[in-house]
């Protein structure tokens, strides 16, 4: 054995290293605070009202405070576990493109922690993060496979039991008047619409309803909690669900309502969509979140309930609440049929000073409605919709308020289709009155004295270069809803119905091929990865170069420079000694020369080493090929 | 992790039939992490954390090929280990060669600390693991295990491994009463030199380069202040004979052999010719780092018994 001086003789002690030395990896540290920046930022959008968002909050501040004092490397560990978990909660509660992205970007984040605490010490910022992207890569083909072709479960419990009481969107099931005046000023999104054919609806059609008011008691407008028996008209909507065919693709924002607007005649498409006898498309998703829904325009599939006759709610009048109004329809009654008695009220509300205003003041509490129609004589939509149904009913004809939306903005993107953009100021309110011969009719007495109030459809407005950019995010985060939101458990039905059609006792084969393929194609990228050798490119092609020499036997001797071997070389096989010294000065010049190296130059010195090396390797072949006859 | 059978051999080459694998606390933490995304999932009929759900079950199956590509393919050869002193946390040398990117190893040595996870890049490398003998001789430092959980540490891979080659382990150094031997005549000179004083008076005898231990006593200022680096001054005095040493009498044969070794380093340093005597055993007085080294072996080697 070949003795050194003792370690103490040389003034080096080894020392022991600490316990866990990787639990204070910075690197790890700093991406982990990163990844918790962002589910905090993300929890900012939460609705508190939730009981998930409590979970998803919970979960965040338990990550933080254990990142605070952890210092064991399974502490750590802890921390990016809770962070995905937070991070994939988050991602239940807020599906849009904005959160998702930022979700999407936390995950990564917490991986690369987790990565960087394991890799320790070695490896730096550049080399953690492409090897974070390649695992994340490498584990997408499996997750993919798994979430397309997986069979998805039915929830375990009702969602409304979670999804209740996060009401956002401006609507109330309460209209009294005065409710929407504060709507009015508000421009959160309410919803959005994209057509097949890419065409705005004709003006008519721009009344998309939402909930329908049938109890009147003298002051306020409500929604009946027991639904009216559902009639031939009631439509549920048929199985073709998820179909590609849908020809508007809706996404109502959160409202805390089980109704979602819609034009009133097309045909849902999707299990949890609803229309109910009064005519109002019912959401089975949770109202809470943000709901997407396909509808397919075809003529009397969708508008059934239009026949559904009135039930008694639809008639009642509190008598003695509003007299003079009582007085003025019973007036009515003997006028002729409710088409007559109809156009009588048009004919003496527009005979009057109404005006449009959405300031009129708060109207008395007795007889609010007699107030308004003969005393002040100013009111917004709801007013007059409320006004008019109660008079209808005065003069016997069954009437009913409808609230929604109305008009719209186009928004053209510079890709894709355009879609119809909807306010909380473009709410609205409107009557419905029962005419035995054609059914549900509607009447708009907004419309007779403000013709001009939001009917018509708008093109967007300027807004500068902000507003045109929010347009454009607009449509992204429409395409993204469609694309994210629209894949559910009817659409992997459809997709696997198009795939495997009547032989779907063949899903669960087709899952696991699936994932063995996904998981063989990542592992065999990831193998060949790990064992490119590494170093710069020049300096890769000398070792390529000498490991070629060295199978024939055309190795250095101990102790021998580049440059002595080349010499050597070129005595006894001077084409071999050639090549190789014109590999090996400029590659030593590069290497060792004085001054900053540029990325150019390498990458100038690579491809001419290349060709020096694959020179080099066809002199061996033919020396190779020499060797037997020789 | 630290069951399943010891290698044996001159060389470890890691592969399937060597590497153990099982999912870590963590991985089965982590199962529990995408049950529960699932359940949010399937409750909420939501989007986000299904697809999370199936990306961390994606990340299980990957990592678990990729923990064992960690240490698949690597080969570990002993190097040459230094002697070292009993009571010093002594450095073994191992040779590794990668095959691939080798992510997140973490070796031990017999039962010390683990060593600090460490990515290595393809090809060969030379690491020095600490180890703790616990007396003098010619020593194998016990099991060494080789142990990953990179990337994820939601799998640990390990093996086990015995390295065959010892290190020398020489009794710590401990200032003590040595014993002279019978007077020996120096061959070569008549008369050495011997016993380090650092006193005025001395005789100045050459400059050696500084240790930390010769203290700032010793330092050639002038040569420092002079930018010729730091250097240490040696003074002898005369002696008319070598000194031959051996076991002092009355104490312990161990605790003997821990002065011979300060003895040795001491008249090593200042450069005077010195003798052992251990039993049977003689080394002739001389001097130099081979000779030192020669004394020091034999010390580590000697008989319990003399």
């Amino acid at each position: 054995m070949k003795k050194r001086p003792p370690s103490s003789v040389t003034g080096v002690r080894q020392r022991s290293a600490p316990a866990e030395p990787d639990a204070n990896s910075s690197e790890a540290r700093r991406l982990q605070w990163l990844a918790e920046a962002l589910l905090i930022v993300g929890l900012l959008g939460l609705q508190p009202s939730l009981m998930l968002s409590w979970v998803a909050i919970s979960l965040t501040v338990l990550a933080g405070l254990k990142l605070l004092e952890a210092k064991r490397l399974a502490d750590r560990r802890l921390v990016g576990l809770l962070q995905l978990v937070c991070a994939g909660v988050l991602g239940a509660l807020q599906s849009d493109l904005g959160p998702s992205l930022l979700q999407g970007v936390a995950v990564f984040l917490a991986l690369a922690g987790l990565l960087a605490l394991e890799a320790g010490q070695g490896p730096d910022w550049r080399l953690l993060l492409r090897r974070s992207l390649q695992v994340l890569v490498g584990a997408l083909p499996v997750a993919l496979a798994l979430f397309v072709l997986m069979p998805r479960l039915a929830p375990f419990a009702p969602l409304s039991d979670l999804g209740r009481g996060g009401a956002r969107m401006g609507l109330s099931e309460n209209l009294a008047p005065g409710n929407i005046a504060r709507l009015s000023a508000n421009r959160e999104p309410a919803a959005r619409v994209s057509f097949a054919a890419g065409q705005p609806l004709d003006a008519d059609d721009r009344y998309w309803r939402v909930l329908v008011h049938d109890r009147f008691d003298g002051g306020s407008w409500l929604t009946s909690p027991t639904l009216p028996p559902t009639g031939a008209g009631a439509a549920r909507a048929p199985a073709e669900t998820g179909s590609p065919l849908a020809q508007q693709l809706w996404v109502a924002e959160a409202s805390g309502l089980e109704a979602v607007p819609w034009d009133g005649s097309a045909l849902p498409l999707g299990r949890e969509l609803r229309i109910n006898g009064r005519g109002e498309l019912l959401h089975g998703g949770r109202s809470s979140q943000r709901r997407l829904y396909g509808l397919r325009s075809r003529q009397g599939k969708g508008d059934g309930w239009r026949r559904i006759p009135p039930q008694a709610n639809d008639q009642m009048l509190p008598s003695g609440t509003n007299p003079q109004l009582e007085a003025l329809g019973g007036s009515w009654r003997a006028a002729g049929p409710p088409a007559a008695r109809l156009a009588m009220a048009e004919t003496w509300f527009r005979s009057r000073p109404f005006r449009y205003t959405r300031s009129p003041g708060t109207l008395p509490a007795i007889a609010p409605l007699d107030a308004f129609l003969f005393a002040r004589q100013e009111g917004f939509c709801g007013h007059y919709a409320s006004a008019f149904s109660a008079l209808m009913r005065a003069a016997g004809v069954p009437a009913r308020v409808v609230s929604g939306y109305q008009g719209g903005t186009w928004v053209q993107p510079l890709g894709g289709p355009g879609y119809l953009d909807l306010r909380q100021d473009n709410a609205h309110a409107w009557s419905e009155v029962w005419i035995e011969a054609e059914g549900w009719r509607r009447v708009d007495p907004t419309s007779w004295i403000a013709p001009a109030r939001g009917g018509g459809l708008r093109a967007a407005p300027a807004g500068g270069a902000v507003g045109w950019l929010q347009r454009q995010w607009w449509a992204l985060d429409l395409a993204w809803g469609r694309w994210w939101l629209g894949f559910d458990r009817e659409g992997q039905e459809a997709l696997l119905q198009r795939l495997l059609g009547d032989r779907r006792n063949l899903v669960g084969l087709l899952v696991l091929t699936a994932v063995t393929v996904g998981l063989g194609v990542s592992v065999t990228v990831l193998g060949w990865l790990r064992k490119r050798p590494e170093g710069d490119p020049p300096g890769l092609e000398l070792e390529r170069a000498l490991a070629a020499l060295a199978r024939q036997g055309l190795v250095p001797e101990a102790g021998e420079t580049l440059r002595g071997f080349s010499a050597r070389l070129e005595r006894s096989e001077p084409k071999l000694g050639s090549l190789l010294q014109a590999m090996a000065e400029p590659y030593q010049l590069w290497r060792y020369g004085a001054g900053v190296r540029p990325p150019q130059e390498a990458r100038r010195l690579s491809a001419s080493l290349r060709r020096h090396r694959l020179g080099l390797e066809r002199a061996l072949r033919r020396r190779l090929q020499r060797r037997p006859t020789a | 992790m630290n069951f399943g059978k010891t290698q044996q051999g001159e060389t470890l080459s890691l592969g399937m039939r060597n590497l153990y694998i099982v999912p870590s606390r963590f991985g089965l933490l982590w199962l529990a992490g995408i049950g529960l995304l699932q359940v949010v999932a399937i409750q909420l009929e939501s989007n986000g954390p299904l697809l999370l759900s199936f990306l961390m079950l994606g990340l299980f199956l990957l990592t678990l090929h990729l923990t064992h590509f960690n240490l698949e393919g690597l080969e570990v050869r002993c190097g040459t280990p230094a002697a070292g002193f009993a009571g010093d946390t002594l450095a073994y040398p191992l040779r590794l060669r990668c095959r691939g990117r080798c992510e997140g190893l973490r070796l031990r040595l017999g039962s010390g600390e683990p060593d600090q996870a460490r990515s290595l890049a393809p090809g060969e490398h030379l690491l020095t693991l600490p180890w703790m003998p616990p007396e003098r001789g010619r020593l194998r430092p016990g099991k060494l295990r080789l142990l990953t959980t990179a990337p994820l540490g939601l799998f640990v891979c390990w093996s086990r491994w015995d390295p065959p080659v010892p290190q020398l382990v020489i009794p710590a150094p401990r200032r003590g009463p040595v014993g002279r031997a019978p007077a020996h005549a120096d061959p070569q000179k008549g008369a050495g030199t011997s016993s380090l004083g650092d006193k005025e008076g001395d005789l100045w005898h050459d400059l050696q380069p500084h240790r930390p231990e010769d203290g700032a006593g010793r330092l050639a200022w002038k040569l420092l202040a002079q930018g010729r680096g730091a250097y240490a001054k040696r003074f002898v005095a005369p002696l008319a004979e070598a000194p031959l040493l051996t076991p002092a009498a009355g104490i312990p044969l161990e605790r003997a052999l821990e002065h011979l070794s300060a003895a040795i380093l001491r008249l090593h340093g200042e450069g005077v010719r010195y003798g052992l005597v251990l039993g049977a055993a003689t080394i002739p007085p001389s001097r130099g780092p081979g000779h030192r080294d020669r004394c020091l072996e034999a010390l580590a080697l000697a008989p319990r018994s003399l």
